[in-house]
């Protein structure tokens, strides 16, 4: 009897052990950023698609950071917690200075006492490829102005010219400053020059910016600009827009309804 | 006899559910696999090109992938056998960091510092 027990514990040991095994042989390895084939055209053509927003400053209330908080796990953006090691990606700031040379004198004060969101406009003319010495950061074949980190010198010329501050300079090894790591996009590193990229990884897989999915307003919308049958082209067509600083010649592609 | 008939049932109980988690598991993730995304999950289970090769050229592959899909948009990668590969180091990662030293073994050993982990997640730190 006693012997029966034991060679039968041995045997449902072994089953069981191998129900197991199995089962964690069918397991993902771990959690990375899935490897998936781009959800359009396999080369490019450049020119064809032009990526754009349109930023509802109507609809985007006061206090709510959603999209800064999207963005920022999203890419890793570390948060030093002080404005001289401060690196941003999208940021909410005053009417004065996102749009410094609007040429409406008397604007309402409700209008002029709202936060606007403010990121990298992704010019169609942008300054800041021009001053880059190494081409670390261009204009994409879909309108994106781009960095390649592994070819930035961190000589912060684009910084310079950048008229709208959209860049940042990891003065520190931005892991330090990274509470909550995200393992689907890497961080950069120290000496390096960082900025938007409209969600270029996402784009791939066929997802729209974080910060478009993050809105609980839906205050923005994202579309190409190329295509006249695109909802941000009835958008802008449909409603009066304002650009920041028009009268430099960038041809922001990020359009804001006031 | 009882006793006995009870355990039986037990661990064949305890089998079935494992049997059974297994398998459904399994069936999961055919479904996925075969769910019309607009953009295919890549089967990763496999090596793009023989161990011999990797080994010699994997820095070469993947300079040349950063390359074409960085800064000319061409994201995928035929391989010889005409299997379609995004151009990613998570494609190789997605794998090879099963082995946490999977990198650090061989680039330890030859002395050799590359600058990949300085941004991009490392096996060792993978979650």
């Amino acid at each position: 009897m006693n012997e029966d027990r034991r060679s039968f514990i041995k045997k449902a040991g072994i089953g069981l052990l191998a129900g197991i095994g199995s089962a964690a042989g069918l397991f993902p390895v771990l959690s990375l950023e899935k490897t998936v084939l781009p959800a359009w055209d396999e080369k490019p053509v450049p020119g064809k698609r032009r990526w754009g927003m349109l930023i509802d400053t109507r609809k985007c209330s006061g206090n709510c950071r959603e999209c800064v908080a999207a963005c920022h796990f999203t890419h890793n953006v570390p948060d030093f917690g002080n404005r001289k090691d401060e690196v941003k990606w999208i940021w909410k700031s005053s009417y004065e200075n996102v749009f410094p040379t609007a040429s409406n004198q008397f604007q309402s004060p409700e209008v002029t006492g709202r936060p606007y969101v403010a990121l990298c406009n992704h010019c169609a003319e942008p300054p800041c490829t021009k001053a880059c010495p190494t081409e670390a950061t261009f204009r994409r074949w879909d309108g994106i102005v781009s960095m390649d980190y592994h070819r930035c010198i961190g000589c912060r010329f684009c910084m310079a010219a950048c008229p709208y501050g959209s860049r940042s300079f990891n003065w520190r090894d931005p892991r330090e400053g990274i509470r909550l790591a995200s393992t689907e996009y890497p961080t950069r590193m120290q000496g390096v020059v960082e900025k938007c990229n409209f969600c270029s990884e996402r784009l791939v897989q066929g997802k729209e910016p974080a910060c478009v999915e993050a809105c609980p307003e839906a205050a923005l919308v994202f579309g190409d600009l190329n295509d006249p049958a695109s909802e941000i082209r009835k958008l802008l067509e449909s409603n009066e827009t304002m650009q920041r600083k028009p009268e430099l010649g960038t041809k922001p592609s990020v359009f804001y309804i006031i | 006899m009882t006793k006995k008939l009870i355990l039986t049932a037990a661990g064949l109980l305890l089998f079935l559910l494992a049997a059974l988690y297994a398998f459904r598991h399994q069936e999961s993730m055919a479904e996925s696999a075969a769910a019309p995304a607009p953009s295919g999950v890549v089967d990763s289970s496999a090596c793009i090109a023989p161990k011999e090769f990797m080994k010699a050229n994997h820095m070469r592959v993947l300079a040349e992938w950063r390359h074409s899909s960085v800064r000319e948009g061409n994201r995928v990668w035929v391989a010889p056998d005409g299997r379609k590969i995004d151009k990613s180091l998570n494609t190789c990662l997605n794998c090879h960091s099963s082995n946490r030293m999977f990198c650090f073994n061989c680039h330890m050993y030859a002395n050799v510092k590359p600058n990949c982990w300085n941004c991009h997640i490392s096996p060792m730190e993978a979650p």
